[in-house]
């Protein structure tokens, strides 16, 4: 045995013995993941794109007719279609708003806590413990039923404090109040993560930092702003992308609470979309489209921002 | 304190805000079914019955449908955990020429929007069915393979943290006992990053738990192997709805996963701690 | 070194192998090698209004199955007619993990038979005894081409429904033409603001395809092998703008109607809120159940002129066996059971459907006079959407909905909403 090695500034000792035993080792623990990662996330993201190049419709898929190869064929129709861009309107309005409302809610309240008796802040956790519990389809399926036009108890209590007109007050029928219903369901179940992380992340910074602060006189909105926002920012950060990577993909509660995309398509997104012409219509080839635009999108704007934390020089 | 009692109560109400809906569901789960049908705005009962978990439970074969969601998740969690551990060792105490590529990668996995896989994966797992039945489509089998696949990339992520805070000095002393580096791994870093393991595998069962969508796709006719949140669907019917069987059904299903979070909730802020650090 | 580079070698090769091999995968039809006398039989139904009566007759009849074949399972799933298009396509795309055995629409054939979704069952069902009994015209819908892929299981018609005592109460005469239709309802609503005049909603496409029909319009005209789109002709467009103006705050509120189907626009009426509906024979057990059934009436949908009758849409269900099916025998023996004498007519007295078999049909009419409106619109003359493959994608995108609840809404105006479905009916048959 030779003797010990001075410290070496690496990750482990193992690295020693690597150097002896060949580069395998640490492949061999990444074997299981790989595998699976390559055959179910890889391989099908290949198989998206493929399948966007094809004319693959129901004949095609069952073998009635032969297979096509159409090139941008289907970006092109996809892209000519006015549907297309209310539906991806819709998507960015909708994600944008829920991603908006999810940090505004959970933060509000995550700083709220800090200032709570403990009994008061347990309590809110306990509840908020609960909403993010809550399954997206328990959770729709509760929303359909609170407001329920005529058995609900949010239009019977409108009703009942003399607002008449929403007895029998439909909530998904136009547009927007569609979106606002399933918009308020997702701030329910997203916003407790948002608040657990980000009162985790400020009782994570030292009192006497703040003290500092306070000391040197500054305001409880200048210590905010310039002491507790940079130090929490890398939890900002999880919070924020997660809810984009989140509310961007958002399929269960648009599909089961306006009842698969509401009036005449209104309320679909991209996902819905992408679902209803793949497996409604039968149109596997432009469903994949679909999904490839919604692959970019949501790695365009991940990547940005994360681009614009690591240029501000923090480091996920 | 005039100050601390306005900021408490403004919490409370927003507690009995959060509460509301899940309070509701209980409520109109325990509710007589005439009382539900005649819309009685009532917030609360005189006379609560188990009635509706009976439709639900012994009619509607809830029961069957709840051990598949189980088994499904309890699937995931161990396979994605195993694989996600696995490479949370290599990529945190390993020094290798590929490792910042996979890393980065891994953090791209993250981002990809696995709903829109959903047509490859269908595809996929066709095929897989045609020569692994249990794996393919309306089995089982193919929720957790599309599962495990998903949950990893995040699972590694957080694991991260975890494996890579245990201390250097114990690996060299067991590479001193003259332990092998399975052993290691095995007997002293699973262990000691238990606690991660634990909050990693919460979004795993949470994640599978409540997933609908493949669910909805994959298991084309085998109703013996539906999913709880497609049974749930199952229950809206076009004729006037059997509230009490929804929200009972919602009751079962989102009871699992709160006591999961309950036991575990100490574990959450710290996990995502872990995750935060990396 | 040198190991990394055969390593890096052996990776791309394994790629491009993988690569090349991944053209879109194609179901192989080759179809089913076992035909299998034992084990579990899958049937899907549809799931409908009220349906315990229905599943109580399907229960029988499975018991019965189940009694004289030993080892044999049958399992039903009732499926929501909304999410069909979903349902049928996941099962044509994998028929290793299809049904057995499926209850259709007889609109949606076309399309299920272009997917190849169905076996052509001709051969046995022309040694079948009762099959004779089913008339030419009616056996015709569960056939395309040369095929047949299933037997037509019960037909359903569509007249108007509407409460004597309301129109009594309000001096109210029955309709005699469509337009008088609308005014009664108009009429209603004024005076009993809390009720639907005529509970009719913005996805119910039958309801609403005998307003197009009654004043010459077409949803499509057939040309040579293809269809054309006519829905954005002056006839057709004459029957929407009627329509519009039932989905309108006096007649039947946007708020409420524009997304009811045809069921809920029947609840509408079975639960007491609606003077007026466009129901199916189907629903009169519904109907007689409730607490409207001393006050309903009921006749044809009369037509744009007093005595005439509003062409009606003849649909109808078959029963039919899945072409992925390893139980083939059993499957076609299952359909003969449900769709044979004992349970057409047992279907009838449990859910009031019109049966196929001519024998079962004379029997009923004999019977029972509520039947007469509903035979009186069949000999009437009675109409179909397009037979192609493009209408299941037509209705699963729900380009006439879509239609009809933009110009109730507001969102487009009568020729607007026209012209553009007219654009997406050519783009579906256009795609075939």
């Amino acid at each position: 045995m030779a003797t010990p090695a001075p410290p070496l500034r690496v990750p482990g000792r193992m690295l020693a013995r690597v150097r002896r035993s060949g580069r395998l080792e640490p492949w061999m623990y990444l074997a299981p993941a790989l595998a699976v990662l390559g055959a179910l996330l890889v391989y099908p993201l290949y198989q998206l794109v493929l399948v966007s190049f094809y004319d693959y419709r129901q004949p095609q898929v069952t073998g009635a007719e032969p297979l096509r190869f159409i090139g941008w064929g289907n970006y092109r129709a996809l892209l000519g279609d006015p549907q297309f861009w209310e539906v991806l309107a819709n998507t960015v309005v909708f994600a944008g708003a829920c991603v908006a409302g999810t940090l505004a809610v959970g933060g509000s309240l995550a700083v709220l806590a800090t200032r709570l008796s403990a009994w008061v802040r347990t309590l809110l956790f306990l509840a908020a413990l609960g909403a993010w519990a809550t399954p997206a389809v328990t959770g729709s399926a509760v929303w359909l039923f609170l407001f329920d036009p005529s058995l609900g108890p949010v239009n019977q209590a409108l009703a009942a404090m003399g607002l008449t007109g929403f007895e029998g007050h439909s909530w998904t029928y136009t547009k927007w109040s569609a979106f606002g219903l399933v918009l308020s369901q997702v701030v329910w179940c997203s916003f407790p993560f948002v608040m657990v992380t980000l009162y985790a992340g400020i009782r994570a910074i030292p009192s006497e930092v703040i003290e500092a602060a306070r000391l040197d006189g500054a305001s409880t909105g200048r210590i905010a702003t310039s002491v507790m926002l940079p130090m929490l920012r890398p939890a900002m950060a999880i919070v924020t992308i997660q809810s984009i990577i989140w509310d961007f993909k958002i399929f269960t509660q648009i599909y089961i609470m306006t009842g698969g995309g509401g009036i005449a398509g209104q309320n679909l997104v991209l996902n819905v979309y992408a679902y209803q012409q793949a497996f409604a219509s039968g149109q596997y080839g432009l469903g994949s489209a679909i999904g490839v635009v919604t692959t970019l999108l949501l790695l365009a704007i991940s990547l940005a921002y994360l681009r614009a934390l690591r240029r501000r020089g923090e480091v996920l | 304190m005039l100050r601390r009692l306005r900021t408490d109560s403004a919490g409370l109400l927003i507690t009995l805000v959060v509460a509301f809906p899940l309070y509701w569901m209980v409520l109109s789960a325990l509710k007589p079914r005439t009382a539900l049908e005649a819309g009685d705005p009532a917030p609360y009962t005189l006379s609560p019955t188990l009635d509706s978990f009976r439709r639900v439970l012994v009619v509607e074969d809830f029961g069957r449908y709840l051990l598949n969601s189980v088994g499904v998740a309890a699937a995931v969690v161990v396979c994605s955990t195993l694989c996600a551990f696995l490479a949370a060792v290599a990529l945190t105490r390993y020094r290798f020429r590929s490792r910042a590529t996979l890393l980065v990668m891994v953090l791209i996995a993250q981002m990809v929007p696995v709903e829109a896989l959903t047509i490859p994966l269908f595809f996929l797992m066709r095929g897989i069915g045609q020569s692994v039945p249990q794996l393919g489509l309306n089995h089982l089998g193919s929720l957790v393979l599309v599962h495990t696949a998903f949950a990893t990339p995040l699972a590694i992520w957080m694991l991260r943290g975890f494996v890579a805070a245990v201390p250097r000095e114990l690996e060299e002393a067991s590479w001193l006992d003259g332990a092998g580096s399975f052993t290691f791994v095995w007997r002293v870093l699973f262990p000691l990053t238990a606690p991660g393991v634990v909050a990693t595998s919460i979004f795993a069962f949470i994640m599978t738990w409540n997933d609908f969508l493949f669910a909805t796709t994959f298991i084309i006719s085998a109703q013996e192997n539906q999913t709880l949140p497609v049974a749930l669907l199952s229950f809206f019917r076009p004729d006037e709805n059997d509230w009490g069987a929804i929200m009972a059904g919602s009751v079962l299903m989102t009871l699992p996963v709160l006591v999961f979070f309950l036991f575990v909730q100490r574990r959450l802020a710290s996990g995502l701690g872990g995750a935060v650090k990396g | 070194m040198r190991y990394r580079r055969t390593a890096r070698v052996g990776a791309l090769v394994a790629l491009a192998a993988l690569l090349a091999a991944c053209a879109p995968a194609q179901t192989d039809t080759s179809g089913p090698g076992a035909d299998r006398m034992e084990g579990t039989l899958r049937v899907w139904l549809f799931s409908e209004v009220d349906q315990e009566p229905k599943e109580r007759v399907v229960d029988d009849a499975i018991a019965e199955f189940e009694a004289a074949h030993d080892g044999v399972d049958v399992e039903v799933q009732y499926i929501p007619v909304d999410s069909r298009a979903e349902r049928f396509q996941g099962a044509f795309n994998d028929p290793s993990s299809a049904p057995d055995v499926a209850e259709y629409g007889n609109t949606d054939l076309a399309g299920y038979v272009e997917a190849g979704g169905f076996a052509d069952i001709g051969d046995e069902l022309a040694d079948w005894d009762a099959y004779s009994g089913i008339s030419a015209d009616v056996a015709a819908t569960a056939q395309v081409g040369d095929g047949t892929y299933g037997v037509p299981w019960f037909l359903g018609v569509r007249a108007l429904f509407y409460r004597s005592d309301v129109f009594d109460e309000l001096g109210i005469d029955t309709p005699q033409t469509l337009q008088e239709v609308v005014e009664a309802g108009r009429t209603v609503r004024e005076e009993k603001p809390d009720m639907l005049g005529l509970s009719a909603g913005g996805a119910y496409t039958y309801g609403f395809l005998p307003f197009v029909w009654a004043h010459g319009g077409a949803i499509a005209e057939r040309d040579g092998g293809s269809y054309t789109a006519a829905i954005d002709s002056p006839e057709a467009k004459a029957g929407l703008e009627l329509y519009s103006q039932v989905l309108s705050p006096d007649v039947c509120p946007p708020q409420t109607c524009a997304q009811m189907t045809g069921n809920e626009s029947v609840q509408n009426f079975i639960a007491g809120e609606a003077a007026m509906t466009i129901g199916g024979n189907f629903n009169m057990n519904a109907v007689q159940e409730s607490k409207v059934a001393e006050d309903t009436a009921v006749v044809p949908l009369p037509g744009t002129e007093p005595d005439s009758v509003a062409p009606a849409f003849a649909g109808g269900n078959n029963l039919g066996v899945l072409a992925g099916t390893d139980h083939r025998t059993l499957s076609v023996e299952f359909v003969k059971l449900l769709a044979g004498k004992k349970y057409q007519q047992r279907m009838y007295e449990a859910m009031g459907n019109l049966p196929t078999l001519s024998g079962v049909q004379s029997d009923i009419a004999a019977q029972d006079e509520d039947v007469a409106p509903f035979i009186e619109t069949l000999d009437a003359g009675t109409r179909f959407v397009p037979v192609t493959g493009a209408w299941a994608s037509i209705d699963a995108e729900g380009v006439l909905p879509t239609m009809v609840q933009r110009v109730a809404s507001g969102d487009a105006s009568v020729d607007k909403a026209a012209g553009d479905a007219a654009a997406s009916l050519d783009e579906a048959f256009g795609g075939e």
